[in-house]
């Protein structure tokens, strides 16, 4: 196992070090029968600031943290202690990417994933013989 | 500011949080905390910042709005408590639901922090804008920084 690390730090080590300055946000994720629902706590992110992006069936949530803080402002104690919040998904193939809907309302970010037409539940009629 | 709090080691980033956790319950730790302080990844976050003339505090308070949270000082100690509703989705969405995931902060919650000495509570200010809430408390008078002329002194 350490030495599957090491070997992962020898190659992105840019990477790694992006990762330590990021934030994860809490999520929410639950299915209704005709879409997925992602509801994403980051405090501080605008609608400028927000990014959501889908490639690959990989669902990136980036938001980077705007505050308006004097100058000369010096830490006493501090909890939240990077300025970007992210967040990687795996999208299944039965999402319909195209159709994604997002909206950010006071830093809480509230993401629609809506089902293809053929992997919605569908009810099926009985007829009588 | 951000890139001065990497200074202060508090802890793990939080997407370690479990892991702390589960660590200080098992080897607790002996070195002295603040009285007040808690668990990592608690709602909400608070940070701590002071410039000359005023001590500020941030209240990482996602999907809270300015009715929602109540901000108090007592004593020089500042509560800040309120009460986070599940998201609405609807009646027909409640019944037809599977949870994945239920990360985000529900319910009542209250926190405090010891402030420093000095500040003038009377004149504190709250502003509250895309989930964070910060507080101005302005230093009094006579603890703001201040100059002090040197003067020679005359052989008499």
């Amino acid at each position: 196992m350490n030495e599957v690390t090491r070997r992962n730090d020898a190659r992105e080590p840019a990477k790694r070090e992006e990762q330590k300055e990021t934030l994860v946000p809490a999520v929410d994720i639950f299915e209704q029968s005709n879409a997925l629902h992602v509801i994403a706590d980051m405090p501080g992110v605008s609608r400028e600031s927000l990014s959501i992006e889908v490639d690959n069936n990989i669902l990136t949530l980036e938001g980077e943290v705007r505050l308006d803080m004097p100058e000369g402002l010096s830490a006493i104690y501090a909890e939240v202690r990077a300025q970007r919040f992210m967040r990687r998904f795996t999208l299944s193939h039965e999402i319909e990417a195209d159709a994604i809907e997002a909206r950010i309302e006071n830093g809480v970010v509230h993401l629609v994933l809506p089902k293809k037409e053929t992997h919605r539940p569908r009810r099926i009629d009985v007829k009588a013989a | 500011m951000f890139g001065d709090l990497r200074r202060f080691d508090v802890g793990q980033p939080q997407g370690l949080d479990w892991f702390r956790q589960w660590m200080d319950e098992v080897f607790p730790e002996t070195a002295a905390a603040d009285i007040r302080s808690v668990p990592r990844g608690s709602y909400p976050m608070i940070n701590v910042g002071r410039t000359d003339d005023a001590v500020r505090v941030y209240v990482f308070a996602a999907g809270l709005t300015a009715e929602q949270l109540e901000v108090s000082i007592q004593d020089n100690v500042l509560t800040v408590s309120g009460k986070r509703e599940a998201p609405d989705v609807g009646a027909e969405g409640q019944a037809a639901r599977t949870d994945f995931r239920r990360e985000r902060y529900q319910g009542e919650f209250s926190r405090s922090l010891a402030l420093p000495d000095g500040l003038d509570v009377d004149r504190t200010e709250a502003h509250f804008r895309d989930g964070i809430c910060e507080v101005r408390l302005p230093k009094r008078e006579e603890l703001k920084p201040r100059r002090i002329e040197v003067q020679a002194k005359n052989a008499s």
